[in-house]
């Protein structure tokens, strides 16, 4: 026998109370968990998202930027839009290596299997820039040219939903006739999601001619883009938005909402932690005479300050295991809850379970224990063996 | 007086509120090695009170105690754990056993406190010398009254004391079984062991070698018993009531 076996034994002698206060500890556990692996989630792919437009800045039209590019990423259609005359004005500024016309827009086509109207997003571009902006982009089948008529590419994704194979034809809305002539391997970011037609038809087909929603741009060097934006500015109708102000907004605004979360959990933490405390110097106090038998058979106040502690680590840490174990089985459940609660939420998954956190998870809940437990402990051996087993003499 | 107990002007205050109570008023109090004592009294005469102190669970207001030829008065808690562990061994009216712990636990709890290995062996001898050989592996609530105390006894007789100290040890128990422990304490006095033993039981307290009774915090009789035995003591049966 030790003093681990005998605190365990102590715990199983009060099973309900040990339970509810393991609980509770795992119920807090659970939350910071998971909160923190989304936490290194979110980062990772709201960065790979970003590194997969390829593009360094957009220009818009002129209207609340973060709307818009929130809207983009989205695939979004923005009501305004810019022209030629923009388009030349902006390659025109020294140091882009390209500017490349975009215009997106989206319409409904019925589902052939659920009969539901279903948003779909389709850019108008031209291939031969976007390859270069995406030199990742594959292709299942070929791509179109730029002045190729009722040809259409999809992502994986889509194709995959809409069981769209090359050669298809889309069944119903304004893209009737065309043909699917490739399909883009997945590249893991929104692409996988939408439909591409040369800019031209997609002008005729929404009849926007002459008419852009965005011009993404690419800079020669990284470190030009705050001026090569400052002179996009100068063009009137345009709105710049860099992809670091983008990601830089986005975390900014998932900080705060990660902030609020971390404030409510932190006060989830400290309400648990005064739950263990009050449960251990109640307990502590119903223990009085044991103690002091202990005390009279030979045990310091060392040793019983020992087995209240090692008891409250068991606790933490029996609570921290399961804690850990709930979030890992629910990580799912709680990334869809979280990401509700978050301004952006990435397509990907965003709760990241690396065995650092689990350490730290566990780690954490060690801590808690010997923090919670201090004060009973030092209470408890401070008590004078006579007292204890007197019970309360004065 | 030379024993392993010498108590000198004992003297025990408490503080009730603003009441004080003198539990002990300047006790001289001695035992031999090897001696069996009893301490009788009414209730509130400070037999408990003088026990505690001799076991150092508490530390006398005044006076002098020595313990095996220490001197304890002014020792440190953490140096008084240990006259305590390696001197005294105490028995309780309640047991005060563990419940989740079996039998052969119990009595090995303090091994765990002086971090004495575990020897098996010595674990089962004691369970023999007070009798429970084959109850070992019993949880305390599947035991009797008696054979809890016998737990408790084991428990105090693990550390291997010279001393052992026993706060009405037969209190929870019936006359029958009261008996039986009282047997097994002769038992233990007869292998060598000290003991003192608090307790109401008239009886029980003229079974040892020598018997003090305690009034008001002093002990106003002291009868050795080995001498006067079948001689009727008329004091004493007033000391009880």
């Amino acid at each position: 026998m030790n003093f681990l076996t005998l605190a365990t034994k102590n715990l199983l002698r009060r099973r309900g109370r040990t339970l509810l206060t393991v609980l509770g500890v795992a119920i807090a556990i659970t939350v910071l968990f998971s909160l923190l692996s989304l936490n290194s989630g979110y980062e990772k792919e709201l960065n790979k998202e970003m590194g997969g437009l390829g593009v360094h800045i957009l220009a818009v039209p002129k209207g609340c930027p973060y709307e818009a590019a929130s809207l983009i990423l989205h695939g979004g259609v923005i009501p305004k839009y810019l022209t030629a005359t923009d388009l030349k004005n902006v390659s025109g500024i020294d140091g882009i290596e390209l500017a490349t016309p975009m215009l997106m827009q989206q319409f409904i086509r019925q589902d052939a299997k659920t009969g539901k109207d279903v948003p779909h997003v389709v850019f108008g571009i031209k291939i031969d820039e976007v390859r270069e902006l995406k030199p990742w982009w594959k292709v299942q089948g070929r791509f179109f040219t730029d002045n190729g008529t009722n040809v259409m590419l999809v992502g994986r994704g889509l194709a995959d939903k809409e069981n769209l194979t090359v050669g298809s034809m889309l069944p119903a809305g304004p893209f009737k006739n065309f043909t699917i002539i490739g399909i883009l391997d997945r590249t893991g970011d929104q692409d996988d999601q939408f439909h591409f037609v040369p800019l031209a038809e997609a002008q005729r087909v929404f009849n926007k001619q002459g008419m852009l929603t965005t011009i993404a741009v690419k800079v020669k060097d990284l470190t030009q883009i705050e001026k090569i934006s400052e002179e996009m500015e100068k063009i009137p109708d345009i709105q710049v938005v860099t992809m670091t102000q983008i990601m830089g907004t986005i975390m900014n605004l998932a900080g705060s909402a990660r902030s609020l979360l971390l404030t409510v959990i932190a006060i989830a933490l400290i309400i648990s932690a005064f739950g263990i405390i009050n449960t251990l110097l109640m307990s502590v106090n119903e223990r009085t005479r044991e103690f002091g038998m202990m005390k009279a058979i030979g045990a310091s106040g060392l040793d019983i300050g020992k087995m209240v502690l090692a008891e409250t680590v068991f606790i933490t840490l029996a609570g921290g295991l399961i804690g850990t174990a709930a979030a890992i089985v629910g990580s799912s459940l709680i990334e869809s809850f979280v990401k509700g609660m978050l301004p952006y939420a990435p397509r990907g998954t965003m709760v990241s379970l690396s065995p650092e956190l689990i350490g730290f998870a566990l780690a954490f809940s060690v801590a808690l224990g010997l923090i919670c437990g201090l004060y009973p402990a030092f209470i408890s051996s401070r008590l004078s063996p006579m007292e204890a087993i007197r019970g309360g003499f004065e | 007086m030379s024993g392993i107990i010498e108590a000198r002007n004992l003297v025990k205050t408490y503080r009730r509120g603003r009441e004080e109570i003198h539990a002990l008023k300047n006790v001289d109090f001695g035992v031999d090695e090897g001696e069996f004592v009893s301490i009788i009294g009414p209730s509130g005469s400070g037999k408990t009170a003088l026990l505690n102190v001799l076991g150092c669970l508490d530390t006398p207001s005044s006076g002098s105690l020595r313990l095996n030829g220490i001197e304890t008065c002014g020792l440190k808690e953490r140096e008084l754990v240990k006259v305590r562990r390696d001197n005294i061994g105490f028995v309780f009216q309640q047991f005060y056993l563990m419940p989740t712990l079996t039998a052969r636990e119990n009595i090995e709890l303090p091994l765990l406190f002086s971090r004495k290995d575990c020897n098996k062996n010595r674990i089962d001898e004691v369970l023999q010398m007070v009798g429970l050989a084959d109850r070992g592996d019993h949880l305390p609530g599947q035991l009797s009254g008696g054979e809890m105390q016998r737990v408790a006894i084991g428990r105090a007789l693990i550390n291997d004391p010279k001393i052992i100290l026993a706060d009405e040890p037969t209190g929870n128990l019936d006359s029958a079984t009261s008996q039986m422990i009282f047997e097994l304490f002769r038992e233990l006095n007869r292998k060598g062991l000290t003991l003192v033993i608090v307790t109401h039981n008239l009886e029980l307290a003229r079974q040892a070698q020598k018997m003090y009774t305690l009034r008001d915090g002093q002990i106003v009789g002291c009868e050795d018993l080995e001498c006067v035995v079948g001689v009727e003591v008329r004091k004493m049966s007033d000391a009880n009531s």
